[in-house]
């Protein structure tokens, strides 16, 4: 394990150290968990598909553009390019932030946060968003349908997250999640849906309800 | 306190003190703790590329301030620091390699975009300070007093875009970098920027200042960020000036 600096920008008295946590609370309570936002806690495929979304000025791409645009992101498309930031993907980011807000929560997923909470879970959502683009409208529907957390964390592979953070449970739905998860030691619970009619039978574990995920955690 | 946190402070003055986003290699839920126990708010956390961590941090004192950038010339971890909501006495405009892959190398549309965003802002005499930043360059221009974001912003969108149309007329493609100016009045509180002294989180690579002469060495970089602050700083009538030549000219 590396050591770390001390961490001479918070307190002097402080030298953290990637060894298993020391802090007395959190040995009696070691129980952590990251919760996907997009498709697990709310309907964001379905409401980026059914929404109307109109053309306005503030895209900056031609009406033609727009409705080209508009069709290829609502088929989650992706544009064989060299480049990082394209107009594409900016339109792409201008209409899944709207989406961010549109999304209805998932009543059962909520109720599963809350009950989390209540049994001293550390939670922390874990999602692919660029959170330094869409902080505001993620927590602000966070907010606006009460949903309780501890720490918000964006990240490109959430496997290679919580291993490092050591999260032994991840609620997602992304099939190279759950994929990964069992190679590197990663329980991953999914939300059934079509797409992951074709996963081998030995990774993950797919629910119907959240109910069935707290039978899992607490075995 | 150590003098490169002054100047730090200097340089940086009107930026935010209570926010900042922290680079660094640092992670696990002790740290978190830490932060906490000292009365700092994070906001929200990022895995990115190579295990970088990157941390918004929020509630800072100026003691913390202080603290987290000595931490940034220590080279424990980078400080990047977000611009005031109302008003500013610098404005920056940040080139980079728009690559997915490959993309700290130096393209000849960066260099080019470099020399001609100089040449512009030279000619409305506004001399700015020009950093390395790993993947391309932060062009800083300092001013001896505060300016509202809007002016700032439409002074510095409208020279982005006559870089952008200079390097389309000479036949080089400029989606190939991005160019983002700061501070935008519509994302005043999400963009942040590394500072000075820090080095880059992927190539390990010193922020040099790259002069008439060239990228200087970290000792030589540092003299050139105190000789800039004390003797190049731009006066606000100076930039008033170039800023309504340019509306003029685009409107």
């Amino acid at each position: 394990m590396r050591n770390v600096t001390p961490f001479s920008g918070i307190s002097s008295s402080i030298t953290t150290t990637q060894q298993p946590f020391q802090h007395p609370k959190e040995l009696f309570s070691i129980k952590t968990i990251a919760i996907d936002l997009d498709d697990t806690l709310n309907n964001f495929t379905e409401t980026l598909q059914n929404t109307d979304f109109s053309y306005k000025n503030s895209y900056g791409i031609s009406p033609e553009k727009f409705e080209s645009y508009l069709s290829q992101a609502k088929q989650a498309a992706v544009i064989d390019t060299d480049l990082e930031i394209t107009d594409f993907t900016h339109f792409c980011y201008q209409i899944h932030e709207q989406c961010y807000l549109l999304a209805k929560a998932n009543t059962d997923g909520v109720r599963f946060m809350h009950w989390l909470k209540e049994h001293h879970w550390k939670i922390i959502i874990c999602t692919h968003r660029d959170l330094r683009l869409s902080i505001t409208p993620t927590k602000k529907w966070l907010k606006e349908n009460d949903i309780p957390y501890d720490y918000l964390f964006s990240a490109i592979n959430k496997i290679v997250f919580c291993k490092l953070w050591k999260i032994p449970y991840l609620i997602d739905d992304s099939i190279f999640n759950i994929e990964y998860g069992k190679k590197y030691g990663i329980q991953v619970y999914y939300p059934i849906m079509e797409k992951h009619s074709q996963l081998p039978a030995d990774v993950g574990k797919g629910f119907h309800s959240f109910d069935e995920v707290k039978q899992w955690i607490h075995e | 306190m150590d003098t490169r946190v002054e100047l730090l402070k200097r340089f940086y003055n009107t930026m935010n003190p209570r926010m900042l986003k922290l680079e660094a290699e640092i992670y696990g839920f002790n740290f978190l703790d830490a932060l906490a126990a000292n009365d700092i708010t994070l906001e929200y956390g990022q895995l990115s590329e190579k295990l970088i961590q990157k941390y918004k941090l929020l509630n800072l004192t100026e003691q913390h301030l202080n603290q987290f950038l000595q931490g940034h010339i220590n080279k424990e971890y980078n400080v990047c620091q977000y611009f005031n909501q109302i008003a500013n006495n610098i404005f920056c405009f940040n080139l980079d390699n728009n690559y997915k892959v490959n993309n700290t190398a130096l393209i000849p549309e960066t260099t080019l975009a470099l020399k001609t965003l100089k040449q512009y802002l030279e000619e409305y005499a506004l001399t700015p300070l020009v950093i390395a930043s790993g993947r391309g360059y932060h062009t800083w221009c300092r001013l001896d007093t505060p300016v509202d974001n809007n002016q700032l912003f439409n002074f510095s969108i409208r020279i982005a875009a006559k870089v952008m149309a200079s390097l389309h007329e000479q036949g080089y493609n400029y989606n190939k970098i991005k160019f983002s100016v700061y501070p935008n009045p519509r994302v005043v509180t999400r963009g942040s920027l590394r500072l000075f002294g820090s080095k880059h989180i992927k190539t390990k690579e010193f922020s040099y200042v790259y002069s008439s002469h060239g990228l200087l060495d970290e000792t030589s970089s540092w003299k050139y960020f105190e000789k800039y602050l004390t003797s190049k700083i731009i006066a606000k009538d100076q930039f008033l000036q170039a800023h309504t030549a340019v509306l003029q000219e685009i409107q």
